[in-house]
């Protein structure tokens, strides 16, 4: 027994069924199925409105110079440079966005970590703040040198 | 059996348009420009646009034509660049530049020509109103759901080629299909 409600498969069974897909084995033991089964008759019954209601739908037919409009651009991108057809793929608005979106993740993120092995590569920045401690400590032994001979007692001449 | 003599004679012209024949490239594009035109058109519904992706659909498959293995079903690799434009399209906002609609004025502010095939006036402008409403359930659809639908119920591929054209398994393919066919009984059930 296929009961829609109660098979695993059951909206698959009934898309294949109003589609004309589901096995014929199969369907007739459906239809057999929904003679008996109100909820599943529903069902089918609605499904199939929608079917025959998306067959109103039926689209304009392609215009005429569609073949030769598109023989045209074939014909001109033929003509044109390698390198600027390349230039065309990369740069056309159908395709920009998807295509390099990824692009433009991995060019910040990469630029992001060329900035920060510059900023921290040892002997650019650092280099500065390690020769002015030298400096210091030359002026600090130098300022200690000359208050070293302020303090040295000036010798005294004998006493007359 | 039929469909399987299509699909190859649909792999040998891609061959043999690899191997610089243009005249199989001119058959496959009278084969599937219409399927694939109008598989655009219900999916951005404006003619102009449709056509214009469509263009580049064939224009990508010519480009392609020397790096072609028929791994797979020519069709869905069709399909599948075509669902890739038109995802693109509406994803990028494009589509509130211009709508048409059967009824509206065309540019050219000509009355569009409806061709007569219903007999009278009454069941013309009954028709008229129920594929409005058929297009606008449609429009509504999520893109995704949208291009599952318009593939299984008017180019009749099979769960596995939409499943390849949209980038997903066969299992999302069913469960995408189920919710645009529940979403449709609802709004299109005033119409039955």
């Amino acid at each position: 027994m296929i009961c829609l409600t109660r098979e695993k498969k059951g909206a698959e069974i009934l898309m294949d069924y109003c589609a004309g897909a589901l096995h014929p084995a199969q369907a007739a033991e459906f239809e057999k199925h929904i003679e008996a089964c109100g909820d599943c008759r529903q069902l089918v019954q609605a499904q199939s409105d929608v079917w025959k209601n998306l067959d109103q739908w039926t689209p304009e037919p392609v215009s005429p110079d569609f073949d030769m409009r598109l023989y045209a651009r074939i014909a001109r991108e033929q003509a044109t440079p390698a390198w600027r057809q390349w230039w065309w793929r990369v740069s056309s608005p159908l395709v920009t966005l998807s295509v390099w979106k990824p692009a433009v993740s991995l060019a910040v993120a990469g630029a992001v970590l060329a900035v920060a092995f510059v900023v921290r590569i040892p002997g650019l920045n650092d280099g500065g703040s390690q020769i002015r401690p030298e400096k210091v400590d030359i002026e600090q032994v130098e300022k200690t040198l000359d208050d070293l001979d302020i303090l040295t007692p000036v010798p005294q001449g004998p006493k007359s | 059996m039929e469909a399987v003599a299509a699909i190859e004679r649909d792999a040998e012209l891609m061959v043999r348009v690899r191997e610089g024949d243009d005249t199989s490239f001119a058959l496959l594009l009278q084969r599937h420009r219409g399927p694939v035109v109008h598989f655009l058109f219900r999916m951005v519904q404006n003619q102009a646009v449709s056509e214009e992706l469509g263009q580049e659909v064939f224009l990508r498959v010519y480009r392609s034509r020397a790096t072609y293995e028929p791994s797979a079903k020519f069709t869905t690799w069709l399909f599948r660049i075509a669902t890739h434009l038109a995802l693109n399209w509406i994803r990028d906002g494009k589509k509130e530049k211009g709508h048409e609609s059967l009824s509206e004025e065309s540019a050219d502010g000509l009355e569009r020509q409806v061709p007569d095939r219903l007999p009278n006036v009454e069941q013309e402008l009954v028709h008229d109103v129920k594929r409005r409403e058929v297009r606008n359930a449609i429009e509504a659809l999520p893109a995704k759901q949208r291009a599952a639908i318009l593939m299984h119920k008017y180019e009749e591929l099979e769960y596995s080629q939409i499943a390849k054209a949209l980038a997903c398994s066969e299992s999302a393919v069913k469960s995408l299909l189920f919710r645009a066919y529940e979403t449709l009984r609802g709004r299109l059930a005033h119409l039955a």
